[in-house]
């Protein structure tokens, strides 16, 4: 009896070890789009999600600092993407969603142009930036192989970073 | 360890508050050196502090108050009267024991100030006056006989004024008694050194036998000064029965400032949510006036707001603190002044108790240490010249604080010789800091505020009281940072008043709300000195400003639309608002588009991704949930220099040039309406012209669609009851904008009465169409109006 409450004991814990070296092993991002590029940064990194509402516009800013809004009493700068990855402006449509990001202390909104959804990725299957934008400086963290694409994960820290 | 830290940080809270004292209750005996009860504060502090300290083990300054002790000890005794010159030793010793805390609190340890020479001035006074190895036993003398005495009588039973003849009755006695012991003890040949030179030759002599002794003095002192502290404990407790019963009733705990801050934030966080829910019962009364409900939505929404300001307010208080605090060090400084600068001035303190928030308390003493010296520096004369101009030779400053309205006002009167306007204008020419120009038009005030100009300073000489300009630099960008003002006021050999006018709390504050063209900015409304009303005829261009006539003076002005980059896109009116704006002593006219109104705003930071845009102070969160603008108000008068006149030229219209319609298609027409089935019905009467037709469920939604410019309007059908924003509402928006000041707006409603229609036309509606309508009459209506071409038809 005793026998078989420790197979099954050292069953359980061996099966719980495999779960967390799956754990281990992949990565949980949530894709979205900009322009015609599809993006990623990891899922634990995003404080929220919500549809667009109205913001206030501060002045002496690049022109992808788009404002700040309130998020529930707080006061939150909002990027737009777009612009900051150097593309035209577009309206925000039905698909718009502002992703708040935080990475410490430092939280922001950011506007993408649509949602694609949450992705799982093994580890092996990212890969280092090309070596023309990697470096310090680059906000790429990665690129994420899928059967069908490739997604470019963006650091989040960097993203955050002051730069003006 | 951590117990020992809370110890450490107990004892240290608990010196800091005592020293604090200290230095007012000792310039205070200075003039008044008999006071017993005086004595025996300080010496109880000298007392407590060594006893603390010796217990934490810090030697240097167990030793340092120890010997300050013997001193006050002897003056408490009567064995030693307080001079100046003694004081000034004491005062020192103080500074060191200061000192001492500091380092303290930095290091948790007691380690790098040398106290032996300050230890050393107070030995030779404690020995000067009388030899102390001699004078010890005879204190264990008195000891021993105090108490016996008070045995004797019941003190508890006696009222106030018996007690004081009593201990008059005791003191004068033994003062007496030691005069005689002293006068036997010199006639008995006794030495008794009274000279300091003599002192100093003994030690060259005979260092070791000095040094012996003074351990042994050490060690007999710190016998009598054991029983002496129930004795002490035991006088004050008849002396002053009354004070003692009024200090237990008042109880206070000590609190975490974090706590109070935490509370003043959450504080924050409740005065947003009741300014939202004020609004929102504006909107719902709005809608639905005349229903029962609502007056009890009323009644709950106007008790909420008035316990939260009550709440908010008691907070507040519990972050005050008395501006005594910071008034305290200022007797001690005038003393120490007036004696390096051979003046005699007197300090009067008026309004202590008048409290404000604590970190204002922090911020404040610079400023006022500098005016400060700066009145005894270059205000006081000195005493001849004084009875020369007939003043007394004495001259007074005179430090007030007092409540004005949402501000405390911080006034310093001197009695010295004024500020000559112009003699600052020719020294500021000199200098440089002025134009010559300036020079001749500058008025007075403005003259007075040249004192605040970096690099200025009308001392002949820089003395090590004043005279580096820096000073006064610092007063005012200190007092700028709390949002305060400063007003001065002179009469050449009259005096000098200087008014500081500060803000009673930096977290939540009063602002004005302005609006230019679409966006909103709230300014502090401890800046705000007025607003007035002007038409465009009323602005002159001064050498490329901007600047108009209020009343006697020129005010230059700015348009909050070039200092924040704020896009023209609203028909600018004839008339504009000039708030008037005053920091220190200078004052901007900010022409703005609106005046929205008064609130009561919680100032938050921007964030780090943010900070540091000039001329924004921080943002709030209004009623509606969206996000307001904090002005800047010091960064608005210097970014005010720098910025060009541009906002009152209306920029011409280029943008709107018609292109030739060629096709049915080039017409577009807006359907706003919050039922589908109405937007469908309208879409079906006008899809036969081939029009292109664009649907909006609302008011806002329709004026976003504006905005946004993807359309070229060429008419609108417009319902009237939307939510959200209502069509009259829409219309008056519409109309605010340049380039559809003509664009055709036309009612479609189910309201039919002559005010409903009369309302359509005020709101600037063209047609009013009732609901139900023929299809063919709307087409034909949209057609008149969209002035289509007969060739489409």
């Amino acid at each position: 009896m005793s026998d078989k409450l420790k197979q099954i004991i050292d069953k359980q814990s061996e099966q719980k070890d495999s779960i967390v070296e799956q754990l281990d092993d992949v990565v949980q991002l949530v894709g979205f789009m900009i322009g015609d590029e599809e993006y990623a940064v990891p899922i634990l990194a995003i404080q929220e999600i919500i549809k667009p509402f109205s913001w206030t516009r501060v002045p002496q800013v690049p022109n992808y600092v788009l404002g700040v809004f309130n998020l529930r009493g707080a006061v939150i700068p909002l990027l737009d993407l777009r612009m900051k990855f150097g593309l035209p402006p577009k309206k925000q449509g039905e698909d718009t969603r502002f992703i708040v990001m935080r990475h410490g202390d430092d939280v922001a909104g950011f506007v993408i142009d649509r949602l694609t959804m949450a992705i799982r990725l093994k580890k092996e299957n990212i890969g280092a930036a090309p070596d023309a934008v990697a470096g310090d400086d680059s906000a790429i963290e990665g690129v994420g192989k899928q059967a069908d694409k490739i997604i470019t994960i963006l650091k989040v820290n960097k993203l955050l970073e002051r730069t003006f | 360890m951590d117990e020992f830290q809370e110890i450490l940080q107990d004892f240290l809270v608990e010196s800091f508050e005592l020293v604090e004292k200290l230095d007012e209750d000792l310039v205070e005996l200075e003039s008044n050196p008999e006071d017993l009860e005086l004595l025996n504060g300080i010496f109880r502090v000298a007392h407590t502090v060594k006893g603390a300290s010796s217990f934490l083990n810090f030697d240097t300054l167990t030793h340092l108050t120890h010997h300050m002790e013997d001193v006050l000890n002897k003056a408490r005794h009567g064995d030693l009267v307080i001079t100046p010159d003694i004081m000034d030793v004491i005062l020192e010793s103080i500074d060191l024991m200061k000192a001492l805390l500091e380092t303290i609190r930095d290091t948790s340890a007691d380690e790098g100030i040398d106290v032996s020479a300050c230890v050393a001035r107070l030995d030779k006074i404690s020995n000067g006056e009388a030899p102390s190895a001699a004078v010890e036993p005879e204190v264990e003398d008195v000891v021993e006989e105090t108490p016996a005495e008070e045995e004797e009588l019941d003190y508890d039973n006696m009222d106030p004024d018996e007690i004081e003849a009593e201990i008059e009755r005791l003191l004068a006695q033994r003062q007496s008694e030691d005069k005689a012991k002293r006068e036997a003890k010199i006639a008995a040949g006794e030495d008794v050194p009274t000279m300091p030179e003599v002192d100093e030759e003994q030690e060259k002599e005979e260092p070791k036998a000095e040094k012996k002794e003074e351990k042994v003095e050490v060690k007999k002192a710190s016998v009598p000064v054991k029983k002496e502290q129930k004795s002490t404990k035991e006088k004050p407790k008849a002396a002053a029965p009354t004070k003692r019963a009024a200090t237990t009733v008042e109880q206070t705990i000590r609190v975490d400032v974090k706590r109070l801050d935490h509370l003043m934030n959450l504080i924050g966080e409740l005065v947003l949510a009741k300014n939202r829910l004020m609004k929102i019962n504006e909107d719902v009364e709005e809608r639905y006036e005349g229903e029962e409900f609502l007056e009890e939505l009323t009644q709950v929404v106007s008790i909420v707001s008035l316990v939260t300001t009550d709440l908010q307010i008691a907070v507040m208080k519990t972050r005050m603190l008395p501006i005594g605090k910071v008034f305290n060090k200022f007797p001690r400084m005038i003393r120490d002044l007036s004696r390096e600068l051979n003046k005699k001035i007197e300090l009067v303190l008026a309004g202590e108790d008048t409290e404000l928030d604590k970190s204002l308390v922090e911020e404040i003493g610079d400023p006022l240490v500098h005016i400060i010296r700066n009145s005894c520096d270059h205000g006081i004369e000195t005493p001849e010249e004084r009875v020369a101009k007939g003043k007394p030779e004495g001259g007074t400053i005179s430090l007030k604080a007092y409540n004005e309205g949402n501000q405390i006002v911080i006034q310093i009167d001197d009695d010295g010789k004024g500020l000559d306007p112009e003699m600052l204008k020719e020294k500021s020419f000199e200098k440089g800091i002025i134009t010559e120009k300036e020079m001749d038009t500058m008025s007075d005030k403005e003259a007075y505020s040249l004192i605040f100009r970096p690099g200025f300073s009308t001392a002949a000489a820089v003395t090590s009281v004043s005279g580096r300009g820096v000073g006064m630099d610092v007063v005012k960008t200190n007092i700028e940072k709390l949002n305060g003002m400063i007003d001065i006021e002179s009469e050449v050999n009259v005096g000098t008043t200087i008014k500081l006018k500060i803000p009673l709390t930096l977290a939540i504050i009063q602002a004005l709300l302005v609006g230019v063209q679409e966006e909103h900015y709230a300014i502090p409304l401890a800046s705000v000195l007025e607003t007035v009303r002007i038409s465009k005829d009323e602005i002159y261009t001064v050498e490329g400003k901007s600047v108009m006539r209020l009343r006697d003076d020129v005010l230059s002005l700015v348009h909050i639309g070039d200092i924040f980059e704020v896009e023209r896109i609203l028909d600018a009116s004839e008339h504009a608002y000039v708030v008037v704006l005053g920091l220190g002593t200078s004052k901007l006219g900010l022409i703005v588009d609106t005046l929205v109104g008064q609130e009561e705003i919680v100032i938050k930071s921007l964030g780090d991704y943010l900070k540091g845009i000039e001329g924004v102070a921080g943002a709030t969160i209004r009623g509606d949930g969206g996000v307001t603008l904090i002005v800047d108000v010091a960064a608005l008068m210097t970014m005010a220099k720098d910025v060009k006149t541009t906002a009152l030229t209306t920029p011409e219209e280029g943008n709107s040039a018609l292109k030739e319609k060629t096709k049915p298609s080039d017409y577009t027409v807006m359907i706003v309406d919050d039922s589908k089935t109405d937007r469908t019905i309208m879409r079906k009467a006008l899809e036969p012209m081939g029009l292109t037709l664009v649907e909006a469920a609302d008011g806002q939604e329709a004026l976003n669609i504006l905005k946004s410019g993807d359309y070229n309007f060429d008419a609108m059908l417009v319902d009237i009851e939307m939510p959200r924003m209502d069509g009259y509402t829409l219309a008056t928006e519409i109309k605010k904008y340049n380039r559809y000041k003509n664009l055709p707006l036309i009612a479609v409603t189910s309201r039919t009465s002559k005010s409903d229609r009369m309302r359509g036309v005020e709101s600037g509606m063209v047609e009013y169409i009732t609901k139900p309508y023929s299809a063919d009459y709307l087409a034909s209506v949209v057609q008149r109006n969209v002035n289509f071409k007969a060739e489409f038809l």
